[in-house]
């Protein structure tokens, strides 16, 4: 009567049937005493301090993009390793096709000084003229 | 398997190619100096061109059948092109203008081109998809380019958001046609018959045309048009509505017509009424040239609608005659535009793109009024002009297959359109200007001047001549 696809659902009432019952169980058997101690965050980290919309440094999007550019490169460049001797010469050709791109855009954005960790040098505002002599 | 001789069969794609790259080495080297980008990035698009000549007359498959290579798709880069090489030409004057003369604004433009050619090129649902993604990610970032200006922001993240959210249609569209069919090849899809009768396979394509109608501006998808169009830097908004707009219409157009659904036929006709209607009509109460020519540029997307929805095999070759006067015409405009628009003394708003700023605007500067003239006429259809040798052929095609109705409505609201044209005109050559705007200047330099006129003999020389057209392509006018 079930196909494939008939096990899989078998499977998934049985998965939930049996998180359900181990689930409900624990709740109906367990002594339950709490503490203050119980109660705190611990091994999850740290209680919270201020708000969690801050504002994120732009370097680090620059560097997780770079990173994921390599990353793929990286993706790209295992079967190629693979097939290499098959291919010969024109993989060759074309990876360093490939490889030329993604380092001319490296340099790009290594000359354009994107890539230096400076600290930020805020601007001091300064007054061009002296406010008290006005007065005199 | 790939083989190196197959590389010049896509010469234009590649040239393009090239030039990005070495545009950005020259940007790291030379980026004090502006021109060597600028030189290069219109060498490679004049490059591109010349490659697309040399390809002119054959019809292959190039790399597996993954890319086309036709008289059609040539004929549509060639188009592309030539919008992109008028922008180029104008927007160093702009740029210096608005002070956002980077090195960027060349290379994101020429990768939005690399996006568009693979889009025209493509064989493959899949080469689709990343031609448009490469276009559409190009033209977010162009749309934001005045950084300064809460405007030019907000349409940024308008386009962005609506656009990230029809790729999603567009992606569903494509994995339903996959899926009832077992392949992406686009050039399959045409020889299997009866494929249209197959549910799965229309939703898919249904979903698919929706994404290429909302980059089109077609009626219910238009919303974003005006506030994008008017936030954009104008020699932007200028390239957005023509090179963008062709690409997405020579991908999906002569995909259709090949099916040639009959029920397809009605509904884009219906479509095609809406988008007219609500171009031409709205476009009447707008006091911002910029709004006024985004209106009417939906209204285009309607009349190239009206030559889809005949699924002729002429309607291809009518399509592409309309699109090459459009981008003289309307690119032309905005270059007008361009050059006349100056920033506000703040740098946060845009300044001199209302209706009373072009009061008596001939009279101070004679060449642009007459250039801002004939590109407004054109568009209004009237008949020396390419303007109406377009809107002829669309028509055409629409009597042919028995449209008949479909092409006196568009004709009643062609004549909508020409109401607000006419406005324009009369402002420039009827009006005095205020005091104010007598003491203002208008910067317009030699580059600029040669890409109006460039548009210009365009505008007039396919109005008188409009067999150039079909012959370079050889196509066969019946």
């Amino acid at each position: 009567m079930y196909s494939d696809y008939g096990q899989v659902l078998i499977f998934l009432i049985f998965a939930l049937g049996f998180v359900a019952i181990a689930l409900v169980s624990a709740w109906i058997v367990s002594p339950k005493r709490p503490t203050k101690g119980k109660y705190t965050t611990y091994e999850c980290g740290e209680d919270t301090v201020g708000e969690t919309w801050v504002k994120f440094n732009i370097r680090f999007y620059i560097t997780a993009l770079i990173f994921i550019i390599f990353d793929v490169e990286i993706v790209f460049l295992f079967p190629w390793a693979v097939v290499f001797k098959e291919i010969g010469m024109l993989a060759f050709i074309e990876m360093a096709a490939f490889l030329l791109v993604l380092i001319v855009g490296l340099v790009y954005v290594w000359a354009k000084g994107d890539l230096q960790w400076d600290k930020p040098q805020p601007e001091i505002p300064k007054l061009d003229r002296e406010i008290f002599k006005a007065g005199n | 398997m790939i083989q190196i001789n197959e590389l010049v069969n896509i010469l234009p794609v590649l040239i393009i190619f090239i030039g990005i790259i070495l545009t950005l080495i020259c940007e790291i080297l030379f980026g004090k100096n502006k021109l060597v980008v600028y030189s290069l990035s219109i060498l490679s698009v004049l490059g591109s061109i010349a490659g697309t000549f040399y390809l002119l007359n054959k019809d292959l498959f190039v790399f597996g059948e993954l890319l086309r290579v036709n008289n059609i798709t040539l004929a549509f880069t060639i188009i592309i092109l030539t919008s992109v090489l008028l922008t180029f030409i104008a927007s160093k004057n702009y740029l210096e203008k608005e002070k956002i003369n980077f090195g960027e604004y060349y290379i994101i433009v020429l990768s939005s081109v690399l996006g568009m050619l693979l889009m025209i090129f493509a064989n493959d649902l899949l080469i689709v998809f990343i031609g448009l993604e490469l276009m559409s990610i190009c033209f977010y970032v162009l749309v934001g380019m005045l950084r300064k200006r809460v405007k030019s922001n907000e349409s940024a993240l308008k386009y962005f958001l609506l656009g990230a959210f029809i790729s999603g249609f567009l992606l569903y569209g494509i994995s339903l046609m996959y899926g009832a069919i077992g392949t992406t090849k686009i050039s399959v899809y045409s020889t299997m018959a009866g494929i249209t009768k197959t549910p799965v396979f229309l939703i898919g394509l249904v979903l698919y045309t929706i994404g290429f109608l909302f980059k089109m501006g077609v009626f219910p998808f238009q919303m974003w048009v005006p506030d994008v169009y008017e936030g954009a830097p104008t020699i932007v908004t200028g390239m957005m509505s023509t090179a963008g707009k062709i690409a997405a219409v020579g991908t999906i157009a002569p995909l259709i017509i090949s099916f040639n659904v009959p029920d397809f036929k009605t509904l884009l006709a219906i479509i095609s009424v809406l988008t007219m209607l609500f171009g031409n009509v709205i476009a009447l109460s707008q006091s911002s040239i910029k709004r006024i020519l985004a209106y009417s540029s939906i209204a285009s997307a309607g009349y190239i609608l009206v030559g889809v929805a005949s699924m002729d095999e002429f309607a291809v070759k009518g399509i592409l005659f309309y699109l090459a006067a459009y981008v003289f015409m309307q690119l032309g405009a905005f270059i007008v535009v361009s050059v006349y628009e100056s920033g506000s003394k703040d740098k946060t708003d845009f300044n001199l793109l209302n209706f009373d700023d072009y009061k008596g605007l001939a009279k101070r500067n004679p060449m642009l009024g007459i250039f801002f003239s004939v590109f407004l006429l054109s568009l209004a259809g009237i008949p020396p002009l390419a303007g109406f040798w377009g809107k002829y052929y669309l028509f055409y095609v629409a009597i042919k297959s028995n449209l008949i109705w479909l092409s006196i409505i568009a004709i009643l609201l062609s004549l909508v359109s020409l109401y607000y044209y006419l406005r324009i005109i009369v402002y420039m050559w009827f009006m005095e200007p205020s005091e104010e705007l007598k003491e203002t200047e208008i910067r317009s330099d030699f580059l600029s001047k040669i890409s109006l006129i460039l548009a210009f003999a365009g505008t007039v020389i396919f109005g008188f001549l409009p067999n150039i057209f079909f012959s370079l392509f050889n196509f066969v006018i019946k």
